[in-house]
């Protein structure tokens, strides 16, 4: 089972569109697939019509595969299962969960579902906090979807200047363009010639789309109502270049 | 908790369209467009994975290419695999879990594509009033297609009821309404239906003669029937061998090749003189064409181990040898091909099934051609014996290498007569004598072995420039004598054993005294 994390300190970056596009597109490779919606705005779960509510709410989570899985929902999907946000956000037991031994949390937490998942995706809220530690020392890859803007690149700088101050593999974060308008000088300038700190950045991003505007009107990811579509051609080539990433870097 | 997949045959002479009317009239459901899936199975040539229980197949659909495995059907877990390709041997792969498995059950052999089935798929998707979709039923068709070229025929046809996870009471509701119809749940897997559908069996092949002869059928028709058989192992292992992948497609040809110029060199006055004359000579040339393959093959294997001996950087000086013996190998195995695809090679073989088909008996009858098959068997058996006693007591520690490897010669004859003749005899009493022999068999077959492989390490260095690999051979040389003293030091025990009063009590009981009461 690989964990896959799209995280950003930033809202608004692209996160959850590429959290729903790449869970589709792992789905689609026959892959048994699941998506944590971990951000409360609940808007992952919503792009699957899946009510971010679960009946019975506030019972306190606790270990174990049983009330894990329980809350599990399939989507409309064939391989793509989602954990909707109100699992983790009933009560604010998840964050003392979490903060406990935030390193092998999450782990242990996934550990049962190993054997039923070849990818989990991470949809993270964007802040730092004990669960984000949790993730980083949970995920093999941390997807950061990055505005090519200044201000954006500047919060990528602090996340990697976290992960070194927590001493974590710094290799293991990917970033990527997202919401790329290539009208503008900037963003071209800064694609064309990423900055010397982002190594690991991937080659493909993710341009401004209006078909990814539109997924909240489909309530589906972009590959399904306009598969020949930029974007989600775009997001498929970089589904591509991670699973390259993920099976050649073991 | 979850439910699992439900899976139920609709009889045959039941019609989709009104099935499929009935459940639209009954639930909210999406009718997604018809898809084809082509279901590949690999297996090796001996059908390994299906007789282990173990499933490699491939799901094409549209553009899309699937590989899964399951490792036995115990283990109701199928995983997907991240390969583009089925490997064509395990040994192809890079260590994981799946090759581990695949390798415990295929060994060395050869995995090609056995079983094709085709899916005709109409697939539905149940909605609840957001339209979200709660639970997935697809109704197949499948289809076995022996070839392109030939009409298909339906395996059967089948509903899949798929639940989605958090929807329980929805599937509930679609297995109520199909409880009624008492469709029976598919227990039967399709590769069992595939296979007896084209005619194929799982058990059929064995590199085994599996005959039962008659004890008192003319001793030249039993030779055919036994040289028939062998010619059947050879030609079904020919494909395979000319493929060249899978060592023991050569391995079986060859034997088969043995066995044939043993039973004409050594059941004399059956077949007449010009015959054995001409054939034997046609199957020697074929066998001497395989030596260099085979000896390649099974050097490569014993390499691993015999270069154990060397210290971890000298292993790599090694590289020219290897390179040298993939080469000289590849060169043997373009020859042979060569060979096996003239016209010349095909008449024989063509002209040698014809004679040994052929039922007619050879007139004017040889000496021993009409003698019932077990006075005969019981006479070849019982001299060979006594000829394995006497040169096998000849033997002394002093004695040159060249003595053991003809009492090794002598001991395959032997075994090779008593497996033709195995039927005429109980059972058990003749596999209790052959596995006596094993012992002293193996001890000999390891002597050659070192012998060989010496052999071919000693024209490697004549031949090669490079000194480090020369040096690191004549190391392994040195450590092959060693193990050949060894191996020798053993043969006095193994000899003892196959030697014994009471071992060759049991061969005169056998072979001589059996049939005269």
């Amino acid at each position: 089972m690989k964990i896959i994390a799209i995280y950003n300190i930033k809202g608004g970056v692209g996160k959850t569109a590429s959290a729903v596009n790449l869970s589709y597109l792992a789905s689609l490779d026959g892959a048994s697939t699941l998506l944590w919606d971990l951000d409360p705005q609940g808007a992952a779960s919503y792009y699957y019509r899946i009510k971010a509510k679960i009946k019975g709410g506030g019972q306190k989570l606790v270990e174990g595969k049983r009330n894990l899985e329980e809350a599990i929902k399939g989507t409309d999907y064939e391989n793509l299962d989602l954990l909707p946000a109100d699992f983790s956000y009933r009560d604010m037991d998840f964050f003392v969960e979490m903060s406990k031994k935030p390193e092998r949390r999450l782990n242990k937490m996934l550990e049962p579902l190993a054997d039923e998942y070849d990818y989990v995706f991470l949809d993270c809220p964007p802040s730092i906090s004990s669960a984000s530690e949790s993730i980083f020392a949970a995920a093999d890859i941390l997807l950061v979807p990055t505005i090519p803007t200044t201000l954006s690149l500047r919060t990528y700088k602090q996340i990697k200047k976290f992960f070194k101050e927590m001493d974590y593999d710094s290799m293991k974060i990917l970033p990527f363009f997202a919401m790329v308008d290539l009208r503008k000088q900037l963003h071209r300038l800064i694609v064309d010639y990423p900055p010397s700190f982002m190594p690991t950045v991937l080659d493909s991003y993710i341009p401004y789309a209006s078909e990814v505007e539109r997924m909240g009107v489909n309530r589906a990811p972009v590959g399904d109502f306009a598969a020949h579509s930029r974007a989600a051609i775009c997001y498929r080539s970089m589904w591509d270049e991670i699973k390259s990433h993920l099976f050649s870097h073991p | 908790m979850n439910n699992k997949q439900l899976d139920l045959v609709i009889p045959l002479d039941k019609g989709l369209p009104e099935l499929l009317a009935s459940f639209q009239n009954n639930f909210y459901v999406n009718v997604l467009p018809e898809t084809v899936i082509h279901r590949i199975y690999y297996d090796t040539f001996d059908w390994l994975l299906y007789n282990n229980g173990a499933v490699l197949e491939v799901h094409e659909e549209g553009e899309s290419r699937r590989i899964y495995w399951q490792a036995n059907q115990q283990s109701s877990l199928r995983i997907q695999l991240g390969l583009s390709d089925v490997p064509q041997l395990a040994s192809e792969l890079p260590d994981s879990d799946f090759r581990r498995q695949l390798q415990s059950v295929i060994s060395v052999r050869e995995l090609t594509p056995r079983i094709k089935i085709k899916v005709k798929r109409l697939p539905l998707v149940m909605l609840d009033k957001h339209e979200k979709v709660v639970v997935r039923v697809n109704f197949d068709e499948h289809w076995y297609y022996p070839s392109k070229t030939r009409a298909g025929t339906v395996l059967g046809k089948r509903i899949a009821i798929k639940p989605v996870k958090g929807y329980q009471d929805e599937f509930g509701q679609v297995e109520a309404f199909f409880e009624p119809m008492r469709l029976r749940e598919a227990q039967d897997n399709l590769i069992k239906l595939a296979l007896l559908e084209s005619g194929y069996s799982a058990s059929e092949y064995s590199n085994k003669l599996n005959l039962i002869l008659d004890p008192e059928m003319p001793a030249e028709q039993a030779m055919k029937q036994i040289l028939l058989r062998l010619l059947e192992i050879m030609q079904q292992n020919t494909a395979g061998s000319i493929r060249g992948r899978d060592s023991e497609f050569m391995h079986d040809f060859r034997v088969s090749i043995r066995k044939t110029r043993s039973a004409l060199t050594q059941i004399t006055r059956v077949l007449p003189q010009g015959t054995i004359i001409r054939f034997n000579q046609f199957f020697s040339g074929l066998g001497k064409l395989t030596n260099p393959i085979r000896d390649g093959d099974v050097f490569l294997l014993k390499l691993e181990s015999y270069q154990q001996c060397l210290k971890p950087s000298s292993q790599e000086h090694l590289k020219p040898l290897r390179e040298y013996l993939v080469t000289s190998r590849a060169t043997a195995q373009k020859k042979f091909v060569e060979t096996l695809k003239t016209q010349e090679h095909r008449d024989q073989i063509k002209e040698w099934r014809e004679y040994l088909e052929n039922a007619d008996p050879t007139e004017p009858p040889l000496e021993n051609s009409g003698r019932p098959v077990y006075k005969l068997a019981d006479e070849l058996i019982w001299n060979m014996y006594q000829l394995a006693l006497e040169e096998g007591n000849a033997i002394t520690d002093e004695t040159e290498a060249e003595a053991l490897h003809e009492l090794r010669k002598t001991c395959k004859k032997l075994r090779y007569l008593m497996e033709f003749f195995q039927s005429l005899y109980p059972a058990r009493d003749i596999r209790e004598l052959i596995r006596a022999m094993k012992g002293l068999q193996d001890n000999l077959g390891v002597f050659n072995d070192l012998h060989v492989h010496a052999g071919i390490l000693k024209k490697f260095i004549k031949q090669s420039p490079d000194s480090r690999a020369k040096k690191a051979c004549k190391q392994i040389v040195n450590e092959l004598k060693r193990r050949q003293v060894k191996t020798r030091g053993k043969f006095a025990e193994r000899y003892a054993a196959f030697s014994s009063g009471e071992t060759q009590k049991e061969f005169r009981e056998l072979f001589v005294d059996s049939r005269k009461g």
